[in-house]
């Protein structure tokens, strides 16, 4: 079933007195459950695309529809919703509120929801049992460790049991011991939630779990292949 | 809720930041709140002295009697009648008479008030009673700021000059038989009190009053023939100068508040700018813009909050030790002419605490909006590089 759908979609920013093009009419069709990543260099324009589908910008050209909502007609306050709801978000620089402890950080997505507090503390510590960090709840983020402070993030991602989950080069900040935990951590997640993740990354180490991969070069789609894998065979 | 949880949990994260606007803030707090203390503790203790001292609970004034026109003092007399008789019986009023006379202490000449008082009167605090334990049937009495004006001490003997009813000058050694001291300057400077019945008959005004001061329970405002002045109108003047003090006092306060809400405002400000990624967080985990401005506005208002329970850890004791002990003010008093008791003693109502903390509450939220209103701008994704500038 489709999830995600770009059509003809361009993506410009004024740069100075002109524009710059991130994304050139770009076609894409993105089905529940997948794990895919969008690869390519830096300036070819996966981030902006994972932004659009995040609904944290909009297209200036065609349409990207995210669970059957066209992010372009969203106000700001139903695309909040949509990011609330449906979307997980995971940054390269994990982007964990700092005041906060590590199950606090993980609560916060569950807080905008209308939970109870005993749900909510259930969704947190499965969250948590997820990513192996029920033993750091009352860590702060400064106490955790990069590995760490990305499985916080993912469970904070994943506590609401997001359709999607988008991930801006999660990999980026890690050695390849806690890429590998973190990618391992985020297919388990997806074979048992049934999670689609969508990647922005131009890491190997990513490419070797991926189950299709989407280049980008220049803002345009260059390529979109299925991956067979031993690591994305393995779920 | 949400909102006031992360402010408190993001105020306690930012530590000394937060702590050095809270203290500054809480000063603000702990000085409006000491002035305007002060100056209702002064405008209380003035009011009770002055009804105590002069006017009771207001004053019946002859028609044509005008404080500040000595010439009406002449023909503002009133015969007191078999009613009002009734009432200085009953203690319920008490007859002023009021002439203007000269005296001559040390062969100088100076120009004065002399008041017809009942030595038996107990309506006002003026020690009358020492006129009538004195032998002498020109005894007077006066207060200190008069004395000292004066040069005269009790004992000392005073060539008075006054004229009748008819325009007829006479004269005649007054004693001074006791010197009182009291902190309303209109009782004391320029003015000296005798035996109202010695007065009448110095100005052949037999049975005749300026004024009647009636008892704090007096409660009629209607006497046929006399002029009820009320509290409002003989405190009129006190309550102008209470006024101006307010209201230079406020500008002090004002300043001290505005560089409070400036540090207040410069935080939030810097906060909004370092923390640019945070907001983008909050944007990509669904929160609405409005609701992010709305936390950080909590943020910078919750200063307010915690500056008020800052300053009641310091200001409490503070007041209840200078409401206990008051403030001394000594000589300085005197010299001002005002009415201020020696010792001031703050009066804090709960009135003034609460319109305090709203004040100071409501503008550290105006002030923390401001800047916060640039979220509502914000791109998420400008948001989360941290590149707005």
């Amino acid at each position: 079933m489709e999830i995600i759908r770009i059509e003809g979609m361009t993506k410009r920013f004024p740069v100075g007195n002109g524009e710059f093009t991130a994304l050139k009419n770009v076609d894409l069709s993105i089905a529940e459950g997948e794990f895919v990543g969008l690869v390519g260099p830096s300036g070819s324009g996966k981030t902006t695309l994972l932004n659009i589908i995040g609904s944290l910008d909009t297209p200036s050209d065609g349409t990207a529809t995210v669970i059957n909502q066209d992010v372009s007609s969203l106000s700001h306050k139903q695309s909040a919703l949509l990011r609330n709801i449906h979307l997980g978000f995971i940054f390269q620089t994990y982007n964990l509120l700092p005041v906060y402890t590590v199950y606090e950080n993980v609560e916060f997505a569950l807080l905008l929801q209308n939970m109870s507090a005993t749900a909510r503390k259930k969704a947190v510590m499965d969250a948590l049992d997820w990513v192996g960090l029920t033993d750091k709840i009352k860590s702060k983020p400064a106490m955790l460790s990069g590995g760490e402070s990305q499985r916080v993030a993912i469970a904070r991602a994943m506590v609401k049991k997001p359709k999607i989950v988008l991930a801006d080069e999660p990999t980026a900040n890690l050695d390849s011991e806690n890429s590998h935990h973190i990618l391992q951590t985020m297919l388990k997640l997806n074979k048992e939630l049934k999670t689609t993740f969508v990647f922005a990354t131009h890491d190997e180490k990513v490419m070797k779990y991926l189950r299709r991969k989407i280049s980008l070069a220049d803002g345009k789609v260059i390529a979109d292949e299925l991956m067979q894998t031993e690591k994305s065979k393995q779920y | 809720m949400l909102a006031i949880k992360l402010a408190f949990k993001n105020l306690m994260g930012a530590g000394l930041r937060t702590w050095l606007n809270v203290i500054v803030l809480s000063l603000a707090f702990v000085l409006i709140i000491f002035y305007n203390g002060l100056m209702d503790g002064w405008n209380r203790q003035a009011r009770n002295d002055t009804q105590d001292w002069e006017i009771g609970n207001g004053q019946f004034w002859h028609p044509d009697y005008d404080k500040f026109d000595p010439y009406t003092i002449e023909e503002s007399n009133e015969v007191i009648s078999d009613e009002i008789q009734t009432l200085i019986e009953e203690d319920k009023v008490t007859p002023l008479l009021i002439r203007q006379i000269t005296i001559y202490p040390q062969g100088r000449l100076m120009s004065a008030r002399l008041k017809g008082v009942d030595p038996n009167q107990e309506i006002i605090k003026l020690p009358s009673a020492d006129i009538r334990n004195s032998q002498n049937k020109y005894a007077a009495i006066i207060g200190e700021g008069m004395a000292n004006a004066t040069k005269l001490k009790v004992g000392d003997q005073v060539l008075m000059r006054w004229r009748d009813k008819n325009g007829t000058f006479d004269a005649h050694e007054i004693e001074i038989v006791s010197i009182f001291n009291c902190n309303v300057p209109q009782v004391e400077n320029g003015t000296i009190y005798m035996d109202i019945e010695v007065v009448q008959e110095m100005a052949n005004l037999h049975n005749q009053a300026t004024m009647l001061v009636t008892s704090r329970d007096y409660e009629n405002t209607k006497l046929e023939g006399w002029e009820f002045k009320d509290l409002n109108f003989l405190l009129a003047e006190f309550d102008k100068i209470i006024e101006s003090k307010k209201g230079g006092g406020m500008v002090l306060q004002s300043i001290l508040l505005l560089l409070a809400l400036l540090a207040v405002f410069d935080t939030q400000v810097l906060s909004i700018f370092r923390r640019q990624k945070e907001i983008g967080t909050y944007m990509a985990l669904g929160l609405t813009r409005t609701r992010i401005v709305g936390i950080f506005t909590v943020e910078g208002a919750a200063h307010s909050i915690l500056a008020a329970i800052v300053g009641a850890i310091y200001g409490i004791p503070l007041f209840i030790y200078l409401s206990k002990v008051g403030i001394y003010y000594g000589n300085i008093a005197k010299a001002s002419g005002l009415t201020i008791a020696e010792t001031l003693y703050p009066y804090y109502s709960v009135g003034l605490i609460i319109t305090s903390i709203i004040i100071v509450v409501v503008s550290a939220t105006i002030v923390s909006y401001l800047p916060a209103r640039k979220i509502s701008k914000m791109s998420p994704t400008q948001a989360l590089k941290g590149k707005i500038q």
